[in-house]
């Protein structure tokens, strides 16, 4: 594979933080490479370094040491103006508690990163429009979060998180805080869409039901990279 | 767009404490609003009521101001007719005044000598007829009572008539006669020595005609007032006493005599050249006056007049004061109001942003830069403002209407009688416009420390955040 196949590099990435006065290694020398338009699995106990990982990949935090290249860009190199407008154009979340903003309706929250991206009014709503279609909640589109149950709403964040045709999708335990009907029904929506749309899926889990979808699985301990399975 | 869109669903999240925050300003709105209304009315009624009495503008004989009051004689402008003539008539300035009259102030002292009374007094000789001209100038259309109007009870035609204040109708014993209040006090002792003089000093009036006429049959009380001529002789004149005039301060109520013109010139000048000590200008407009102060110096330059002018605000010095207090006592206000509104927003910014912190995380997550999250802020800051000035401003309005038509009387400062209370928040072009901006700058300004603290957020910590 050259290095145009894979979305992110890690090499020897470190990252410590201060919880309170003491320091802590959340992650401890990673390196890895995760291939473009897969289904790629980051697992790993609680406390084990997955959501620092997919902080550095979103571009939301950057390495103590270490290189982290997401699509070509090693972020450490990136202004805070320069990595909001990489993240707005490429990087799609989907977040455990699924963080949809309150005061706005399930459309406009779709519509929002399309805002930020500054689109013009009639692609907004045409785009906003497919992708709550294709989510299944075009009957709700008026909706603001408070009236959508936990599956809608991660609906939602997953409409949000595609709806610009970002080259990489971060979802953090997506389906944590729904039950497993529900999470289910998520994970296969997910699973459709990054089908559909061909676009880098990166999640973490410890729930078997997305690792069957897994088309490539990162098993991460302790800060270390200690399994990698899959094509 | 979206940002004031969002904005203002975000201030309507916690709607009680929004609408806490628009009523902190709206009530500051209000209370700078009606007290600079008020204020407004006691600096235009003051102006109103001294540009009456004393126009915009007074023309003397160079020194006349600083040292005229040692001897207003010396002073006196010859030929002041023409003098008003070249004033009035010249093509720049006549559309400007609406009355130019001579006046004549001077010293002198007044007896009852009916009642062995009399004293010292200060001496003003007008034209009745302009005065009464100049009593109906009200360029601010303040609510002047009409007795104000009707105060004057000289007539052109009354050329021995005066009036006279009313602490001085009692000091010279015509509270009977003129039906004066507060006469009840003790009367000084008479003393045991005998007076210096008791006999009629009439015979001191210079010999001009009048002396000639038989014992008056005028059955108004009568005072002989004594003064010293330009040329330094005493002189008497009679003077019938038509009715008293209140003053405002009693130092002049005490010591006040008003009468016709030619009367007053007939003291001071007896045969000789009746001038007049000084020339009051009205104008139409108090903005006029720099206009046609520059004008006046040019053309008594032009004319080669020694001549000096000083306008109202110089010759009543307790104008510019009253302002200046009024003016701190206002910005006093304002800033209290101010500083109310400053930390009442800053609260409610910053306890929006403390319980949003994880939504911040979210949308810079999602791309939006930190300046997009001041914006953010910064907009909602903008709305409380908004709204709480707009409700501000209609509150005020409402409030002023009601009570500018609740016929509240009162009496200003310096005032004789009762006036309507009114708040005029639109007589000053500034004021309400003024409010309004500066309190949505305020809730701008207030919203700006929280709006950078949700913009240094460190998205991580932002999205832990619980």
């Amino acid at each position: 594979m050259n290095n145009s196949e894979f979305a992110v590099r890690l090499t020897d990435v470190k990252k410590k933080y201060l919880m309170g006065k003491v320091e802590v290694e959340a992650l401890k020398g990673v390196s890895l490479q995760i291939p473009i338009k897969k289904f790629n699995v980051i697992i790993g106990p609680s406390g084990s370094g997955k959501t620092t990982l997919l902080n550095l990949l979103g571009c939301i935090d950057i390495p103590s040491s270490g290189c982290v290249e997401v699509c070509g860009q090693d972020i450490a190199r990136l202004s805070d103006k320069q990595a909001s407008d990489f993240r707005a154009e490429n990087i799609g979340f989907i977040f455990q508690n699924f963080n949809l903003i309150p005061v706005l309706s399930a459309y406009e929250n779709v519509e929002y990163p399309l805002l930020l991206m500054k689109k013009p009014a009639k692609e907004r709503r045409e785009l906003t429009l497919k992708m709550l279609h294709d989510v299944g909640l075009s009957s709700h589109k008026h909706h603001r979060p408070n009236e959508l149950s936990g599956g809608q709403r991660q609906r939602v964040a997953i409409a949000r998180a595609l709806v610009k045709g970002p080259k990489l999708v971060l979802a953090d335990e997506p389906t944590a805080n729904l039950d497993s009907k529900t999470g289910q029904s998520i994970i296969d929506l997910m699973y459709k869409m990054q089908a559909e749309s061909h676009t880098t899926f990166i999640f973490s889990s410890h729930d078997k039901q997305v690792m069957e979808h897994a088309e490539k699985v990162f098993e991460i301990h302790d800060g270390l990279l200690m399994e990698e399975r899959g094509k | 767009m979206k940002t004031l869109h969002i904005a203002f669903r975000n201030i309507f999240r916690n709607s009680r404490r929004s609408l806490m925050t628009i009523l902190a300003i709206t009530v500051s709105a209000v209370a700078v609003h009606l007290f600079g209304g008020y204020v407004a009315n006691i600096v235009y009624g003051m102006q109103t009521n001294y540009v009456c009495d004393n126009g915009h503008l007074q023309v003397y004989q160079e020194g006349f101001f600083d040292y005229g009051a040692g001897n207003p004689a010396a002073y006196g402008i010859s030929r002041y007719q023409d003098l008003i003539k070249l004033i009035t008539q010249d093509p720049q300035l006549k559309d400007h005044i609406t009355v130019a009259t001579p006046i004549l102030k001077f010293y002198g002292i007044a007896g009852n000598f009916k009642k062995d009374a009399s004293k010292t007094f200060f001496g003003i000789g007008y034209v009745p007829s302009d005065l009464k001209k100049m009593r109906k100038w009200n360029d601010y259309n303040m609510k002047i009572r009409k007795s104000r109007l009707n105060r004057i009870v000289l007539s052109d035609d009354d050329i021995d008539g005066g009036i006279i204040g009313e602490g001085m109708a009692r000091m010279l014993l015509l509270c009977e006669e003129l039906n004066v209040k507060n006469c009840k006090g003790k009367l000084p002792e008479k003393s045991d020595q005998k007076p210096a003089a008791t006999e009629d000093f009439s015979f001191l009036e210079e010999s001009n005609g009048l002396n000639d006429i038989p014992e008056s049959t005028d059955k108004r009380p009568r005072l002989d007032l004594l003064a010293a001529t330009a040329a330094g002789a005493p002189n008497i004149v009679t003077m019938y006493v038509n009715n008293t005039e209140v003053q405002g301060v009693k130092a002049l109520d005490d010591n006040y005599a008003a009468m016709h013109i030619s009367l007053a010139q007939r003291l001071l000048y007896g045969k000789g050249e009746k001038k007049a000590t000084g020339i009051v200008i009205q104008l139409r407009h108090t903005k006029d006056i720099p206009f046609v102060k520059a004008r006046l110096e040019k053309l008594f330059d032009e004319n080669r007049l020694n001549l000096e002018f000083k306008d109202y605000t110089q010759i009543v010095p307790m104008y510019r004061q009253v302002i200046s207090f009024l003016f701190a006592l206002f910005s006093f206000i304002a800033t209290i109001m101010g500083v109310i509104v400053l930390f009442t927003i800053i609260n409610t910014m910053t306890m929006s942003v403390m319980e949003r912190v994880d939504e911040i995380g979210t949308i810079r997550a999602l791309g939006l830069r930190r300046s997009g999250i001041l914006g953010q802020f910064i907009a909602e800051g903008l709305l409380l403002g908004v709204l709480g000035a707009t409700l501000g401003t209609v509150v005020s309005v409402i409030a002023v209407t009601g009570i500018n038509s609740a016929g509240i009387m009162w009496t200003p400062p310096n005032y004789v009688d009762p006036v309507p209370l009114k708040i005029m928040v639109f007589l000053n072009p500034f004021l309400a416009p003024g409010c309004w901006l500066g309190l949505v700058l305020l809730a701008v300004a207030s919203s700006i420390f929280p709006a950078r603290k949700a913009g240094k957020m460190v998205i991580v910590d932002a999205l832990r955040h619980v």
